[in-house]
């Protein structure tokens, strides 16, 4: 784990979330996915953004570029990246920030290259389009980019359409695609979940290596903790559309305050324990994450919490700073209420 | 390698396919007896030696199967035989009438998918706003409206209330649109080719707009987007050629729909085309028209689901390299 | 894990549910609802006798839509409006009678494809690839005409209304391949269901896993199929009628509209009404089809 000291409040840091509330509007009622939701990244640092599935880690990564599909609805927030509000650019402002300043990942190789348009033709029109290459330039830049993601025989993997190349690859090709305009911010939205695991240790090493070599900021999305102890310097712990718990990645891992983040990390299988004697099985987090269409009030997690108290139903934690870079929302670790919405 | 053996499969199955419509034909014709003497049965004064003569000039003598081999080995040369009612040979006919007939089909399916692309678009980029209400529902209502009943429509209001257009036939028999042959025989095309535009047309634009709908929701859309692309590029670029390819089974079918309802298209506006003929030709027995018409619509049916195949070769990489 | 079905009623109401939801499926339902009630209580209601010509004896020919005859009269006299109501029984008779042919034959080959597999699934689906490529409507027009000479002088010459029979019989004898291919297509899926399967390993004999497990969720695409196919095969018959091969004995909109194309000019309500009652029948079995879609598979349109 990298250890760069990064202090919360950065005067003025490359991507700052506020307050973000993303609803859906369905014929059934309002589902919250995204309730309230504030972080931070600063330039050259790694976010890791933590949940289970349905707890907003997506929807949430996609609103950064305004690219979450209805039904879904931005409601509330900001999203501040390089000075300006995302959330209030015009389309073609937007445009130009995105695959340029701002570029993503996707989760599924397999899907996420158009299947009828070859691998130089995908990539050349973005950088076409950003930069006005020449389609010599492009073709060039294109190529040298595969050969950075560690693509062999870069010059005739351009002709080539995507159905030819493997899962691996074409998550490598994703990457290059991304990385085409050396974008300041990358987000990756589980970007290891649909490959095979020997395939996801290169991608993440791949992920790594080039983070550092670009210098390049990074918003990891993902359920998985191993990989946010790998690569993240920050996590973002989300719960139900809200944010548990926020700190670097070495207090998350050794001092984690949310019940919570507790629970998920005693969930996963660690070699330095022993699961012998009394401690046999893995422990599970009892219960599921609640139906979004009708969310509890007060906090969300307490049904599922092994420290609810009466008022943990009926009132919502909010925000508050237990130490330098470490944010909680929970009433039993001194979270202010909020009064219910 | 593999879509070659692909294409010749496809072959190999049209081939067997046409054999097997013409002998079903050539046997049902055969079921209904000697059609020279169901047509002179009411003629007074005809000898049983004139029609034994009759039946050997047709080639209507000998046992079925030589009747068979004879006749298929004559259509494989193009030699349709003789109408027993025009006195000309079948092939010539064929060919005028069939020209007459592609003349308005062949602008219909062109028209037609330019209109449902454009049309999809704009619907699938607006999904659940007004143009999109507007399209869908006046594409499903068209969907729904018989061709022909199309085709009545159009007479009554712009041949009979606001009397613009021609309402029947090809070509003028005097007093040419603006003297001038080409442009007559624009003119009379207008409402023909209208009606079937307007009966490809809906379905067309319903199906590519539900397609487009489901492409734009795609990962690879979002990873357009995400791109910084233009909505231009992503929706007529990326998404559209993917929103496409299901499409070409039905323009196969669309055209096979379109001519095997020609007799009714045809039957609407006193069109001198294959439907036209058909018509007459089954209401007369002219036999010989009847088997050698079914058997070129057949082929070009066959013809137009083998070009479909081809076509997805052509537009789709996975199979032409898988 | 289930080893049964949820109970049929709990799939159907839901998709009622669901079906109510959607606007275009219930102006289906009631149109098509209208064009039933038209052909059963129509009749009893029906200003004149359908096949009273009496008005040409009068002079009353292609009379204006008026106070004596509603929708006017044809170029024979007839009252299109009572000639129109009893055009709906036939035209009813005709779209269930052709898919019940489609529908008889046509899971039955597209089952034994599905389930059985093999050379016989191979085998079925080529023959059903024929039917498909065959102009069906030339074929149609071409057996009509010569089965009528072909009965001349045989005993079936006396069955009333024959012609119209011998339509949807073909109506029905080429609608059958697009109800085997999907049936073959939904068993194909559920054989390997894991309720099929887990039904399979409690013992369920083949017979109750088909009738019992298979069948019963094979259904709603296919009742989708044959909502699209009776409207299809009454716009065939309307086109057949059109072009005079219809069943001179038996009252329909295509015959209507055959008898009375030449007179558009003068008496276009002639037309127009028999061209109005097919589209509305057509439409009301489209939408009604398309609610169907969206009630029994919602995953469709979120």
């Amino acid at each position: 784990m990298r250890s760069i000291p990064v202090s919360a409040a950065d005067p003025a840091p490359l991507l700052a979330v506020e307050g973000l509330k993303v609803h859906f509007h369905t014929r059934d009622g309002v589902v919250r996915a995204v309730d309230g939701v504030d972080f931070q990244v600063a330039a050259g640092q790694t976010l890791g953004i933590v949940g289970e599935s349905g707890s907003g880690k997506t929807v949430s990564s996609l609103t950064l570029l305004r690219l979450a599909p209805p039904p879904a609805k931005i409601v509330a927030g900001r999203v501040m990246f390089e000075g300006e509000d995302l959330l209030t650019q015009s389309d073609k402002r937007l445009a130009e920030i995105r695959g340029r300043r701002m570029a993503m990942i996707f989760q599924n190789p397999a899907t996420s290259l158009n299947p009828v348009l070859s691998i130089g033709s995908q990539l050349t029109e973005i950088l076409r389009w950003h930069t006005g290459a020449s389609a010599k330039a492009a073709r060039e830049r294109a190529a040298e980019l595969l050969a950075l993601v560690g693509i062999s025989d870069p010059v005739a993997r351009l002709r080539q359409y995507p159905h030819e190349l493997s899962g691996g690859m074409k998550q490598r090709v994703g990457i290059a695609r991304a990385l085409l305009c050396e974008p300041s911010l990358l987000l990756a939205d589980e970007p290891t979940t649909a490959l095979d695991v020997t395939i996801q240790a290169q991608i993440l090493d791949l992920l790594a290596d080039l983070r550092q070599r670009l210098g390049m900021a990074m918003v990891l999305v993902t359920h998985d903790m191993g990989v946010v102890a790998r690569m993240a310097d920050r996590i973002t712990v989300m719960y139900a559309g809200r944010v548990c718990e926020t700190a670097d990645a070495v207090t998350i891992f050794n001092a984690p305050q949310h019940p919570y983040t507790r629970a998920l990390l005693e969930s996963v299988p660690r070699v330095d324990h022993s699961y012998s004697g009394a401690r046999r099985v893995l422990p599970s987090i009892a219960g599921r994450p609640p139906d979004l269409l009708h969310a509890p009030p007060g906090c969300r997690f307490h049904d599922r919490c092994p420290e609810a108290t009466a008022e943990c139903r009926q009132v919502m934690p909010r925000e508050h700073v237990v130490a330098a870079g470490h944010t909680v929302s929970c009433l039993r670790r001194g979270s202010p209420g909020e009064s219910a919405p | 390698m593999g879509a070659l053996r692909f294409l010749l499969r496809r072959l190999a199955f049209s081939a067997v396919l046409i054999l097997g419509v013409s002998f079903i034909l050539f046997a049902l014709i055969n079921a209904i007896g000697n059609p020279i003497e169901i047509m002179l049965a009411e003629t007074p004064g005809v000898s049983v030696e004139m029609i034994a003569a009759l039946s050997k000039f047709y080639g209507l003598d000998g046992s079925f199967i030589d009747r068979y081999g004879a006749w298929l080995w004559a259509i494989l040369h193009f030699d349709f035989g003789t109408s027993i009612i025009y006195n000309q040979p079948v092939a010539d006919m064929l060919e005028v009438w069939g020209l007459e007939t592609l003349k308005i089909q062949l602008p219909a399916i062109v028209l037609s998918t330019f209109i449902a692309t454009a049309a999809g678009v704009v619907a699938a980029m607006k999904q659940h706003g007004w143009a999109d209400f507007g399209i869908v529902s006046s594409a499903m209502l068209g969907h729904s409206l018989p061709g022909f009943l199309v085709g009545i429509l159009l007479i009554l209001i712009f041949s009979y209330w606001l009397g613009v257009l021609p309402s029947y036939g090809a070509y003028s028999t005097r007093n040419m649109f603006m003297d001038s042959v080409v442009l007559d025989g624009l003119w009379h095309m207008v409402l023909p080719v209208g009606m079937l535009t307007v009966f490809n047309t809906a379905t067309l634009t319903l199906l590519i707009r539900s397609s487009l709908v489901d492409v734009l929701r795609q990962d690879y859309i979002t990873a357009a987007w995400a791109s910084g692309l233009p909505a231009r590029r992503v929706v007529l670029h990326h998404a559209l050629r993917n929103a496409f390819i299901p499409q070409l089974t039905y323009l196969g079918t669309l055209f096979g729909l379109m001519l095997g309802t020609a007799p009714v298209t045809e039957t609407v506006f006193t069109w001198p085309g294959l439907g036209a003929l058909y018509i007459s030709a089954i209401q007369q027995l002219d036999y010989p028209v009847i088997m050698g018409e079914t058997m070129v619509i057949t082929v070009m049916l066959v013809a137009a689901t083998l070009l479909t195949d081809i076509a997805y070769v052509v537009i789709d990489p996975r199979i032409r390299l898988a | 894990m289930e080893t049964r079905l949820a109970p049929p009623s709990g799939i159907w109401r839901q998709s009622w549910y669901r079906f109510r939801r959607n606007r275009a499926g219930v102006i289906g339902l009631f149109l098509v609802a209208l064009v039933v009630l038209t052909a059963i209580v129509g009749p009893f209601f029906a200003p004149y006798d359908p096949n009273d010509h009496s008005a040409m004896m009068r002079g009353a020919s292609n009379a204006a839509p008026g106070a004596v005859n509603l929708f006017g009269t044809d170029r024979n006299g007839y009252d299109v409006l009572s000639r129109g109501i009893y055009g709906a029984p036939t035209a009813l008779a005709v779209g269930l009678g052709a898919m019940v042919i489609a529908s008889i034959i046509g899971v039955l080959v597209g089952g034994v494809a599905g389930y059985v597999g093999g050379f016989t699934d191979e085998a079925l689906m080529r023959g059903t690839e024929f039917f498909m490529v065959v102009p069906v409507f030339v074929v149609i027009l071409a057996v009509v005409r010569l089965f009528g000479i072909m009965v001349v002088g045989t005993p079936l010459e006396r069955i009333p209304n024959l012609n119209l029979m011998t339509i949807i019989l073909l109506l029905g004898l080429f609608s059958w391949p697009q109800v085997a291919r999907m049936t073959r297509a939904e068993f194909l899926r559920l054989r390997h269901a894991e309720f099929v399967e887990a039904a399979r390993c409690i013992g369920t004999t083949p017979r109750e896993i088909l009738f019992r497990h298979i069948l019963p969720n094979a259904l709603p695409p296919l009742i989708v199929l044959v909502a699209l196919g009776v409207g299809g095969a009454i716009l065939a018959e309307a086109m057949v009628s059109f072009l005079g091969f219809g069943d001179p004995k038996s009252i329909s909109w295509g015959q209507m509209l055959f008898f009375n194309y030449q007179s558009l000019k003068v008496a276009p309500w002639a037309c127009l009404v028999p061209g109005a009652a097919i589209f509305v029948t057509v439409l009301g079995f489209n939408l009604l089809a398309d609610g169907l879609t969206d009630a029994f598979n919602p995953r469709v349109r979120s």
